[in-house]
């Protein structure tokens, strides 16, 4: 089993952050939703690297990412299936 | 080349992957985007096999936000770890002979200027320490020597991580790699002061622990390429699986080596100094006039 970043949007939203959307090694795998003020993980896209969660911790000093096993991952955005989306709002 | 051969012919678009029909609708194309919008568009670097958490991936996906135009881009790379990711960007990629990238970016570009007067079209080499220290180190010093007007970025993971762990001109000396039990026999090379020795107009050595730092200096090395002439730049981009570098600990590495020996530092020819200057000055001038 594999975990994923997952990233609590109350706590992400507090803020107007956006540094580990800077720093994942993969592209639009943190996605930044413009609506809800949060950032958001493509959980097809990320491969577990936590680089994520160090950012957040040490740099930010915000604690909003944790680690999550790919299979406990509860309603995942996954970026291909639905593509790119500025706001996960505007699509429901 | 031009912004419209991205969009989709009429009736066409509903037809296309949902990746490409995303490129047209937010991509990086219409409107420059910078480092803080990252997360807002959709980056041209599509998905791909490089390793997880690993900074080359990061250094390389930088890069994409940085060319200060992704549509009149061609890159050209070779065998090694970085191409991996290179050749799934919605930018055009030449997949050069291992060895011979600068020789095949000189003619590219000599050829694009011919045929497209008007446009400056970017020429950008990237490739690993491998492929241009060693194997083909004689065409990048070559390219350099006849001032050849495109960018070569070396992504310098101090060793050949493609082929699981010779030691290259690159490694530092003394490193134990899997294929270099007894270590590195011989120092690190100076490529930056070679650089410098065959004329090139900017070199710059950073690493990536400042997102925005990484993008503006691939601009500014491909616009004095445009202008000026060879630009270089050398990146510590570290291989976590020959390093054996935990992927957490990854940035904190990227840190301490360049704390270490990897600092930030810039080099201009006195003709590019004069070159960027200005344009700094000129943009300046556009942005106030502007508000
Ligand atoms: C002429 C030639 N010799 C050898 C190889 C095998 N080869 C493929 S990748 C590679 C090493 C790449 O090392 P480097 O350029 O440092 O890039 P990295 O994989 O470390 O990013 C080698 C030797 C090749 N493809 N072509
Ligand atoms: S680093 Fe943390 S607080 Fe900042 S944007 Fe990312 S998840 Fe949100
Ligand atoms: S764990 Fe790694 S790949 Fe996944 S979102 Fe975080 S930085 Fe990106
Ligand atoms: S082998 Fe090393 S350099 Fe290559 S993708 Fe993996 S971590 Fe990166």
């Amino acid at each position: 089993m594999y975990a994923v970043a997952e990233i609590d949007a109350e706590i992400c939203g507090a803020t107007k952050c956006r540094l580990c959307t800077q720093f994942c090694p993969e592209g639009n795998t943190i996605l930044y939703d413009e609506t809800r003020g949060t950032a958001y993980v493509a959980v097809d896209r990320c491969k577990g690297c936590e680089i994520c969660v160090g950012i957040c911790d040490d740099l930010a000093k915000h604690h909003a990412i944790k680690m999550v096993p790919i299979d406990q991952v509860k309603e995942g955005f996954e970026i291909s299936k639905v593509g790119f989306k500025r706001s996960l709002v505007e699509s429901e | 080349m031009s912004l419209k051969t991205i969009q989709a012919a009429t009736g066409f678009k509903d037809y296309l992957p949902k990746e490409y029909q995303d490129l047209i609708d937010d991509g990086p194309f219409l409107q420059k985007r910078k480092v803080s919008e990252l997360g807002s568009f959709k980056e041209a670097l599509e998905e791909h096999p490089m390793c997880s958490g690993c900074a080359m991936t990061l250094f390389i996906r930088l890069c994409y936000v940085g060319f200060p135009s992704l549509e009149h881009t061609v890159l050209v790379g070779t065998a090694g770890c970085g191409r991996l990711a290179i050749s799934q960007g919605a930018v055009p990629f030449v997949y050069g002979n291992y060895g011979d990238t600068n020789a095949v970016a000189t003619g590219l570009k000599r050829g694009l200027e011919i045929r497209f007067k008007d446009q400056p079209k970017d020429v950008v080499v990237m490739a690993g320490d491998g492929g241009l220290a060693d194997i083909g180190f004689h065409a990048v010093m070559h390219s350099w020597f006849r001032k050849e007007k495109f960018t070569t970025v070396m992504l310098d993971n101090e060793v050949y991580g493609n082929t699981g762990g010779q030691d290259s001109g690159m490694t530092q000396k003394g490193m134990v790699m899997k294929m270099a039990p007894t270590g590195k026999k011989f120092e690190k090379m100076d490529m930056l002061g070679l650089a410098k020795t065959a004329g090139v107009a900017y070199t710059a050595r950073i690493a990536p622990t400042n997102p925005t730092r990484v993008a503006n200096t691939i601009r500014k090395a491909v616009l004095i390429a445009r202008e000026v002439g060879p630009t270089f730049i050398q990146a510590y981009t570290s291989c976590n699986i020959e390093y054996a570098i935990p992927t957490p600990k990854v940035m904190d590495d990227a840190r301490a080596v360049e704390k270490d020996r990897y600092s930030f530092e810039e080099y201009f020819s006195d003709e590019a100094k004069a070159y960027w200057d200005e344009s700094e000055k000129e943009r300046k001038r556009l942005r106030k006039a502007k508000k």
